[in-house]
């Protein structure tokens, strides 16, 4: 009985994502016949670089939906971990490129740290919490750079290298795109902390009452998706060579919360994939490139990122519906066998 | 019976969730008035009203929204598509009155739209409201591109200029506005017969249903209210500004919701006080011109806005987590005497 449950859930969430994958799909073909410089390999780099910061930041914000939480301040704290790293690299350019990596990732993990202490010990709901630490890091980013942006010359050439070199034909910014969702998947799909997150994020009372440190869990997916930031910050570095203080990672995070909800999770909790989020991010893109591309006016394009969002949430919810009914009836079927 | 809920003593002897709001409003006063000396005066304090009243209404609405458990993100969107339609309608030469019923109209229906699609698809608010922040900000700019339109009559313009009451603070109408406006939402919140659907409904959806009250009839309503009352502030907006541009009112959502839930409103829902609203605004108000005296970046004052509003509700939890300790430690002292 629980192998036929699992296969059924299994069946479901591959369903879901392959409707986003069918969905990629049909825009492609759309935009690419209406357009075919669309398919032009200078235009895919272009989507694929703008979808790997996305994916970056979108493959720690899944994990912190998944437990019930939600994090509005990882523009700034891009911006933030970006800042940093641009004022060290500015002022010892023999800095080497792995330590300016780690810096950031340090800066984002510290920012996610906080939110995370505000929302598990000073029990803040997220939403306020990470809407103040939004404006805070943002006014941070301020202080620290005192108003002045780093300039191209001062952004180290081997991080700039990060968007266009590679080993494998691959540029880096992909591969830690590519690598920041593996891991995600990974901790989800394959490791007890996964299940633990799922589990927190499902019931939190019943979690709690299993013994689960509520509290710990919360903290780490806040410090991951914050270390994840400071990684993004990089790649922002990397692709766009300077750091403005008020434009770096600015509304990002709204970027980020509408692929993670296309991409299948719930707002709610308790559930979402990697894979998901990682094609949410990727029709982002798709979107908004194809769309300027195809010559539709660029003010169109939060409209179709609007219904976009709605149109997810609308067929999740009858999927989910629909699931409900399926996993009560084979429920029921089972008893009435026995 | 229900009156006497309302008014009963005990629930508004000591609005605690005054004390912050209010110690925040007396610090940035102190604060500014050490940056100028022209800071508390009476009439300064009336003309730095003007721009934040329409934050004020916006929030005013919310109120009841949150009260709700639900949340409405696209409130400053709202503003900026009844915004553009009013100038689109001026623009092909509608008389400006009909301009502003059709703003306001337009709201209306914007929150009505946000209003069912959470209640008839059963989807979370902060969702729906996320999609439509961008759908009708998309539609704004659909509908202005990147032009301005300008040129609005002599009649039309300069509304937050005008005095109610002459004189040297004199009355300025958007205050004037705030105040009734504060006033008819305190009367709908804390003594109608909606206030109190609305508090119950947030408080215990299930059981409000049960005991009869159309909880999703409640929800609506606070939805097109707050689009209304959107619409209603980007008639104020244009006429205080004098012209429309794609990006007008781009991030006052989340200053109206600062001040509703500095002012003690439960984000979960089923608490929340109209007295708490108005008094955050004015906090909120007194800090970013405080600081604006001292000279200090737009940026950090937003920031600073954002550190008061965790302490508000920061500090609160630490106090209890201290008193509870306190008594804990009491009894375990008693239990060990007694034995």
């Amino acid at each position: 009985m629980a192998t036929e449950l699992k296969s059924k859930v299994t069946y479901i969430f591959k369903k879901r994502e392959f409707g986003i994958f069918l969905f990629i799909l049909i825009l492609l073909a759309v935009f690419g016949s209406l357009e075919p410089r669309f398919f032009r390999s200078d235009n895919l780099s272009a989507i694929l670089s703008s979808v790997g910061i996305l994916m970056v930041v979108g493959a720690g914000q899944t994990l912190v939906i998944v437990t019930r939480n939600i994090d509005l301040s990882v523009g700034s704290s891009l911006g933030m971990a970006a800042m940093v790293m641009g004022m060290v690299a500015r002022s010892r350019p023999d800095f080497s490129i792995v330590g300016l990596i780690l810096i950031a990732m340090v800066v984002g993990g510290i920012c996610g740290l906080i939110n995370g202490l505000l929302v598990s010990y000073g029990k803040i709901p997220s939403i306020i919490a990470t809407l103040g630490t939004l404006a805070i890091f943002r006014g941070a980013v301020f202080v620290v750079s005192d108003n002045v942006q780093i300039d191209p010359n001062d952004v180290p050439k081997g991080i700039i290298a990060l968007s266009t070199t590679s080993p494998i034909g691959i540029p880096w910014l992909l591969i830690f795109a590519f690598l920041s969702i593996v891991l995600v998947w990974y901790i989800s799909s394959q490791t007890l902390l996964g299940k633990r997150i799922y589990a927190v994020g499902s019931n939190p009372e019943g979690a709690i009452s299993r013994g689960l440190s509520f509290n710990k869990i919360t903290i780490m997916v806040f410090v991951f998706v914050g270390v994840l930031a400071g990684l993004g910050g990089v790649l922002y570095t990397a692709r766009y060579a300077t750091i403005n203080p008020a434009d770096v990672g600015r509304g990002l995070e709204f970027d980020v919360i509408s692929a993670v909800v296309i991409g299948g999770t719930n707002i709610f909790g308790g559930s979402g994939t990697a894979l998901g989020t990682a094609l949410g991010c990727i029709l982002i893109g798709i979107l908004s490139n194809g769309l300027t591309v195809v010559g539709v006016s660029p003010f169109w394009k939060a409209c179709a990122t609007g219904f976009l969002i709605l149109a997810a949430v609308a067929i999740d919810n009858l999927v989910r519906k629909r699931q409900e009914e399926n996993f009560l009836l084979a429920i029921r079927n089972q008893r009435t066998v026995k | 019976m229900m009156s006497s809920m309302v008014n009963s003593k005990s629930r508004f002897s000591i609005p605690g969730y005054l004390v912050g709001p209010f110690l925040i409003l007396i610090v940035a006063m102190i604060y500014g008035s050490l940056g100028s000396e022209y800071f508390l005066q009476p009439s300064s304090i009336v003309f730095n009203t003007g721009r934040y009243i329409e934050i004020g209404l916006l929030a005013l609405a919310l109120t009841f929204v949150i009260i709700n458990g639900d949340i409405d993100l696209s409130v400053a969107s709202t503003l900026a598509a009844s915004a553009g339609v009013l100038a689109k309608l001026f623009e092909s030469g509608v008389p400006i009155v009909w301009c502003c019923v059709a703003s306001v109209f337009t709201g209306f229906i914007l929150g009505l739209l946000n209003g069912l699609i959470v209640i008839k698809f059963g989807l979370p608010s902060l969702v729906v409201t996320l999609a439509t922040l961008a759908l009708y900000r998309g539609l704004t700019q659909v509908m202005l591109g990147d032009g301005v339109v300008a040129d609005y009559p002599e009649s039309f313009v300069g509304f937050d200029q005008r005095l109610v009451i002459g004189g040297s603070p004199g009355l300025p109408a958007p205050l004037a506005l705030f105040i009734v406006a504060s006033i008819i939402f305190y009367y709908i919140l804390h003594r109608s017969n909606y206030g109190l659907k609305n508090i119950m409904s947030g408080s215990n959806p299930s059981s409000s249903n049960f005991s009869g009250i159309s909880v999703n009839n409640v929800r609506l309503i606070a939805f097109a209210l707050s689009g209304t009352v959107a619409g209603v502030c980007a008639v104020m907006i244009t006429s205080r500004l004098g012209s429309t541009i794609s990006n007008v009112g781009l991030g006052l959502e989340l200053l109206a919701i600062t001040a509703v839930v500095l002012g003690g409103t439960d984000i979960f829902g089923g608490r929340g006080a109209i007295s708490g609203t108005v008094v955050a605004l004015f906090a909120i108000m007194a800090v970013r011109e405080a600081l604006v005296i001292q000279d200090i970046n737009g940026q950090v004052q937003d920031a600073a806005i954002g550190l008061l509003l965790i302490l508000t509700v920061l500090v609160p939890r630490i106090r209890s987590y201290y008193v509870e300790q306190r008594n804990r430690k009491k009894r375990f002292n008693e239990s060990q005497t007694r034995t």
